[in-house]
């Protein structure tokens, strides 16, 4: 019986995942790729007892011989957490309070995103890299040592950065190489001090997506090139988006090639320009929880729904783990989502999707007015709040006024904020029109009204009665008699 | 021209019966603006404070320069008719003054959509037509849509001194002409008007009822048969007194004899049947005898310099020249007579107030074309009789520019009840469905104003049967909207255009920080031109889609210099392109949703000839009444009946050129997951398969669905993008192609160069499908189709092939599927394909089937 109303229970344990989960490591290398005796020291260092180790989905088949390492190390108990809700490279806070962890080992790539509630540790999984062939890439790239640089590089090549420094500094006296913000972790109980604020501006130290770079003093980051380690991914795409005006160069270890970015950026760009129009016609907006570990989540969900509210738009939120188009699409009602999630998750491609995924960044330039669409792209959804790089309060409620103009996606007229001109609180009289009564012109109802089917219909006296017949047995993926017919 | 003062002009609005709004229409360069201007010199209303200043229609620097009109202006004249004349009037008049609110259009086709705009306001056309060339493709086009709004037309015989003076033709062979020209004419009524003339009666074109003129607009004069008509008149009974009407009957009678196969033998003077009279004598016809030859004397006398003969014909004909003008000689001379004799302004003005309909006449029979709602609620009573104390209803079919960069004045006719300045009002869109609030807004008039030619004047107020210009509202609509204080009123029909925006360029701002700039200048275009769309793509390109070249390259200037003020980057010109099938799907295609529960079965082909374009043109529509849709598409297109009942949606947009069609059986649940389906359907629709292009002329039929018994694992997101997916291997299954819009030209040119023209058509892939000549002229007219992609540049490789002789006029025909197999590298198809793929940044290659579809 429990098979007619969900799939049998046998088809998920078996349902494969699109993973490319690495061959085992060898024992032998174990303890220095992930760090097994720092962990242990840290471990050890701060007394913690309950330890959560978090692996991404393809790390998973190294989980338990790294576990037993450091088991035999510590006298720590040990929890491997896998499958985490969101993006693996986000810290799985909430899971590790589940079995009531004192901290977090986490494993493998991360989007470096501040924590808030436990002490944490990043292990990044050193991957080799070609030294000497980085650094020839980087010569035949940059062949003026005057160039002003910026080194990024993806946290796995972490550990190889100051032997490239070391290698090109002499000859590149402007070459900047990037560190990473590991301030919240290693047992440093997270800094309250979320704001980067305003360190760009005067040329000493950035900090975007993680990291820090300290530049020349009087020079900007757009005097500069980057020069990014790395494969192609969310990060150096993020860092593109972001500096969308820097010339761009990527060495991929994996390969061993240096090469010259196109600058694709002001495409995507355009394309991203096209989802905020998309938002401004939109009449319902959905709040994607993307993320319950990224520091201040809460703070922004509440920035956005108040956001789009004045704005004339009524916003629901959702919490439905890794997004998937079927997920979404289940929800017909809502014109756009907002996705809010660490920097590397929150640039979904929208093609797939039945309506349009934005960044909380892309909500504020079509909600907020006096938010202005400039070179800017914001992907860290923390500068859009108070205090933030890149904060705009929101306007006035006295002032903003209901203003009106032209979708160029329908062609049609939109209003944005909220209507003011007549006062139609719920307790207010309302003439009744004789001719059209409408009940409600609320957006949701308004759907429900234009939909052909509304739910159960009793249909009575158009359906004759008949006598309960025999239908067909089993579930709609194969019925039962389907498959000797048809196989 | 008059001088009135605003209070004046108010006086006469109130005189509904004495209004006449009218447009001049007519096939490009046959002289609509040089006649409109002998009409405004005549009897054009300026305000007092604005006399002096002259220079009306064209209103735009760019007008001038190219010597092309744009933009409709509208106009208004007043004329008084003198007690005679009142008696020609059948449908009633209130006093002698008329006001005339005339609107001068483009005549090229890339503006027609400014012709669409001009006539949904007038309800008489003067449509001008170049004897010479006689009637061309766009005398078509705006003519046939004149016929379809219920425009009454009267015919002007333009550029006869062309005629005369460069054919030199024979007059017997110049009446031939005439006759020719009016029956093309009333051929063009007949096949677009309603039958026996509808409500409207007979609305074809007659000299003898004086619905047609003759003459010449650039030297300023003209006549009807009415003129000369009188002259007799006045001859034969000069001594005896009749009342107006008597005098009326008598003049009627004359006219009767005066065109057609009569005949008059001089020495008699008597009027025959038969161009032979008693005793074999040869007779000539009354229109040659009696109006051509004592033209044609003038013409030979004066351009002869045979002084003495002039001054005879002068004396005789009772025309005394200004001593300024008998100094001249030649054709400046021959200018100044024929004014003088036969002044264009009184035979046009004539013609307009008495054979064109005022509003009162008018909006009786154009009511039911013009209001959605019920025929008898209090909006349409209202514009039935024309009654300036009913609920408001108004039509702004149009968007003026002010000098006030960004902001409009909302030009439109009041056609029930009375508009005046600060009156608060229902502002609905074209999406506004009563009872609903989208696209309504509750917003006051700030000022109404009088539109006249490049000036405006404030006005309090403005009752109907009028046109006025709105300030205040411009925000508030995007093109076109109907204005009310009826808070049941339905919306007034929107317009439909005879031409589509089929050829698109993408702009981006030179400097990547204007984009907002960039934005704002695109809505402000969208606003400004009826026709032109501004869209952003899913790529983020920013598309300006216009009607052909010159009407993208006005856009594009406009807004360059007005709209965006920022420097622009521009693509070249691309078309859009269509997705349609060629064959029904070669196999049952299956796919299944996420969770592999939901499956759904489909086949597509292609829908019936014709039948997108009814779909286009609104006999088969999605808001039909259901039984009539089906019996149109039994009838016509030969449907099946369950199926002609089954239609679930059509699409992209809900009204597109494609159906979804419900041919299954007994399926159980199938209400529950047609609004997905549907979603599905308008989302695959909007983006085919090939190249994300929008589908055209495919028919989808859900042939089974089984469906998971339990709700929640057959919602939404389970079947929309499975529908999607279905669709596309329908698609992919049913030998997809691309269509391609095509013009049809038509190229006037001498015969010599004709072959130029074949060779150049050749190499675009364009056929020739008509050619003919200009009976009487050595002119030939070459009709072809060309692909609308081949057209950039046609224009100027036509003329460098032909010593500039030919000139094109292009116009949006039908969709053509381009042959070849989109999948094929070897086609060109394939490489269109491709570039498009690559323009919208997705995957260059097709996605393959299998990504569809799914097995059992």
């Amino acid at each position: 019986m429990t098979d007619a109303f969900s799939s049998s229970s046998e088809a998920v344990l078996h349902r494969g995942l699109d993973v490319t989960s690495e061959t085992q490591t060898p024992s032998e290398d174990l303890v220095d790729r992930y760090q097994i005796r720092e962990t242990c020291d840290f471990i050890n260092n701060n007394g913690f007892q309950k330890v959560a180790l978090q692996f991404p989905d393809e790390v998973l088949v190294d989980s338990v011989p790294i576990a037993t390492e450091i088991e035999r190390n510590t006298s720590a108990k040990l929890f491997i957490l896998g499958d985490t809700s969101y993006g693996s490279c986000c810290v799985d806070e909430v899971a590790a309070e589940h079995v009531g962890a004192d901290c977090i080992v986490h494993y493998g790539k991360s989007c470096l995103s501040p924590t808030t509630r436990l002490p944490l540790m990043y292990v990044f999984q050193k991957r080799p890299v070609d030294l000497e062939g980085c650094a020839a890439a980087f010569r035949e790239l940059y062949p003026d040592t005057e160039s002003h640089v910026v080194v990024l590089y993806d946290v796995n090549y972490s550990h190889v950065v100051d032997d490239l420094r070391a290698h090109l500094a002499p000859a590149y006296p402007n070459m900047v190489t990037s560190t990473l913000l590991l301030d919240h972790c290693h047992g440093n109980r997270a800094q309250q001090q979320l704001v980067d604020s305003g360190e760009g501006s005067d040329g000493e130290a950035v900090r975007l997506f993680g990291r820090r770079i300290v530049l020349k003093a009087g020079l900007g980051v757009l005097d500069y090139a980057v020069f990014f380690v790395g494969p192609e991914g969310a990060t150096l795409r993020n860092f593109m988006m972001a500096w969308n005006r820097c010339p761009f160069s990527t060495f991929r270890p994996s390969v061993g090639i240096g090469r010259a970015e196109r600058p694709s950026a002001s495409r995507a760009l355009m394309k991203r320009y096209y989802a905020i129009e998309r938002a401004k016609d939109a009449g319902v907006v959905g709040i994607l929880v993307g993320t319950l570990g990224v520091a201040d989540y809460l703070e922004v969900i509440r920035q956005l729904k108040e956001t789009v509210r004045r704005a004339g738009k009524k916003s629901y939120m959702f919490a439905m783990g890794k997004l998937n188009v079927a997920k979404l699409a289940n929800f017909l009602e809502i014109d756009v989502f907002v996705l809010i999630a660490c920097p590397e998750n929150s640039l979904l491609d929208c093609s797939e999707f039945y309506k349009p995924v934005v960044t909380p960044f892309e909500m504020e330039v079509a909600c907020n007015p006096d938010r202005e669409w400039s070179e800017e792209y914001i992907i860290d959804f923390r500068h859009l709040l108070p205090g933030g790089r890149s904060h705009v309060p929101l306007a006035n409620e006295q002032e903003a006024r209901e203003e009106v103009d032209v979708s160029l996606i329908t062609g049609a007229l939109r209003t944005q904020g909220l209507s003011c001109d007549e006062a139609t609180g719920p307790s207010s009289l309302v003439l009744r029109n004789q001719n059209l009564t409408v009940a409600n012109t609320n957006s949701a109802a308004s759907f429900l009204a234009g939909r052909s089917w509304q739910g159960l219909e009793r249909k009575l006296g158009e359906t004759p009665a008949v006598k309960a017949v025999k239908g067909r047995r089993g579930i709609a993926i194969a019925y039962e008699d389907e498959g000797k017919a048809s196989g | 021209m008059v001088n009135f003062t605003v209070d004046q002009i108010r006086g006469i609005m109130d005189k509904k019966q004495n209004i006449r709004n009218m447009s001049v229409i007519a096939h490009v360069d046959h002289g609509k603006s040089t006649l409109t201007d002998s009409l405004v010199s005549k009897a054009g209303i300026i305000a007092s404070s604005r006399a002096g200043e002259t220079r009306f229609t064209d209103t735009r620097k760019d007008e001038q320069e190219r010597c092309i009109t744009i933009k409709s202006t509208a106009i208004s004249l007043y004329y008084e008719l003198c007690e005679n004349d009142l008696a020609f009037i059948k449908q009633g008049a209130n006093g002698a003054g008329f006001l005339i609110n005339l609107i001068d259009s483009p005549g090229h086709v890339d503006f027609s959509s400014e012709v669409t705009a001009a006539l949904r306001v007038t309800d008489g056309a003067l449509v001008v037509v170049d004897c010479v060339s006689g009637v061309c493709v766009q005398t078509e086009t705006v003519l046939r849509q004149a016929i379809a709004e219920r425009i009454k037309p009267v015919l002007m015989m333009n550029k006869m001194d062309r005629a005369l003076l460069e054919l030199q033709l024979e007059p017997e062979r110049l009446y031939q002409t005439f006759q020719r020209i009016i029956e093309s004419v009333n051929v063009i009524i007949s096949t677009y008007g309603e039958e026996d003339g509808g409500p409207m009666g007979n609305i074809f074109i007659d000299p003898v009822i004086g619905t047609v003129g003759f003459g010449s607009g650039l030297h300023g004069w003209a006549f009807t048969l009415k003129q000369f008509a009188e002259i007799f008149i006045g001859k034969l009974v000069a001594k005896v007194v009749m009342t107006p009407e008597e005098r009326c009957k008598k003049v009627e009678d004359m006219m009767k004899k005066l065109w057609g196969d009569r005949f008059f033998d001089p020495e008699t003077n008597k009027f025959h049947k038969s161009s032979v009279g008693p005793g074999d004598k040869k007779l000539s016809r009354t229109f040659v005898h009696l109006i051509l030859d004592p033209i044609y004397k003038m013409f030979d006398a004066i351009m002869a310099f045979n002084k003495d003969t002039v001054a005879a014909m002068l004396e005789k004909l009772d025309i005394k020249l200004d001593a300024e003008d008998k100094e001249k000689e030649g054709k400046l001379l021959l200018k100044a007579v024929m004014r003088r004799w036969l002044p264009a302004g009184d035979a046009l003005l004539q013609m307009i107030t008495m054979y064109l309909p005022s509003p009162v006449t008018a909006q009786r029979y154009r009511c039911e074309l013009l209001y959605e709602g019920p025929g008898d609620d209090e909006a349409a009573m209202g514009i039935k009789s024309c009654d300036s104390n009913a609920p408001l209803m108004m039509y702004i079919s149009k968007m003026v520019p002010t000098t006030d960069k960004g902001r409009f004045y909302a030009f439109g006719r009041v056609f029930s009840g009375t508009v005046s300045t600060g009156m608060k009002v229902r502002i609905m869109g074209p999406n506004f469905t009563p009872g609903k609030k989208e696209d309504l807004y509750t917003k006051q008039i700030q000022r109404t104003i009088l539109m006249m030619g490049r000036y405006t004047e404030p006005i309090e107020d403005v009752p109907c049967g009028n046109i006025v210009g709105l300030v205040g509202v411009d925000q508030f609509l995007v093109k076109t909207g109907t204005i009310t204080t009826y808070e049941q009123a339905h919306n007034m029909r929107v317009m439909k255009f005879s031409v589509s925006p089929v050829v698109r360029v993408a702009v981006e701002a030179k400097n990547p920080s204007d984009l907002p700039k960039l934005v704002e200048g695109l809505k402000r275009l969208a606003k400004s031109d009826p026709m032109v769309q501004c869209i952003i793509e899913e790529s983020g390109e920013h598309i300006v889609c216009g009607a052909g070249e010159l009407h993208l390259e006005i856009c594009l200037k406009d807004l360059e210099e007005d709209h965006a003020c920022i420097p622009l980057k521009k693509s070249d010109p691309v078309v859009s392109y269509r997705e349609t099938v060629s064959e029904e799907s070669n196999q049952m295609c299956l796919s299944k949703s996420p969770n592999k529960h939901n499956r759904l079965f489909m086949k597509c082909r292609p829908l019936s000839d014709g039948l997108a374009e009814d779909i286009e043109k609104g006999d088969v529509s999605a808001r039909q009444e259901l039984k009539a849709r089906a019996r149109f598409l039994i009838d016509k297109h030969e449907w099946d009946s369950t199926d002609a009942r089954k239609i679930w949606c059509f699409g992209p947009d809900g009204t597109g050129p494609n159906m979804l069609v419900d041919v299954t059986k007994g399926v159980q649940y199938l209400n529950e997951i047609k609004d997905s389906v549907v979603a599905g359907f308008q989302w695959a629709s909007k983006e085919g398969v090939l190249c994300e292009e929008n589908m055209r002329a495919i028919r989808y039929d859900v042939h089974d669905v089984s469906l998971h018994t339990d709700a929640i694992h057959r919602g939404g997101g389970q079947i929309i993008p499975t529908a999607r997916r279905v669709l596309y291997a329908c698609q992919l299954t049913a030998e997809p192609r691309l269509m391609e819009p095509v013009y049809l030209v038509e190229i006037q040119c001498p015969e010599a160069v004709v072959g130029g023209i074949y060779g150049v058509l050749n190499r675009r892939r364009g056929h020739v499908s008509e050619e003919s000549q200009v009976m009487g002229t050595p002119m030939f007219i070459v009709k072809a189709y060309l692909p609308v992609n081949e057209s950039f540049g046609f224009t100027a490789d036509l003329r460098s092939n032909t010593g500039g002789q030919a000139f094109p006029q292009c116009v949006f025909d039908h969709w053509q599927i381009m042959p070849g197999d989109p999948s094929d590298p070897t086609c060109k198809v394939f490489n269109i394909v491709t570039d498009i793929r690559k323009r919208k940044g997705v995957k260059e290659s097709i996605p393959a089937l299998d990504n569809f579809l799914d097995k059992m």
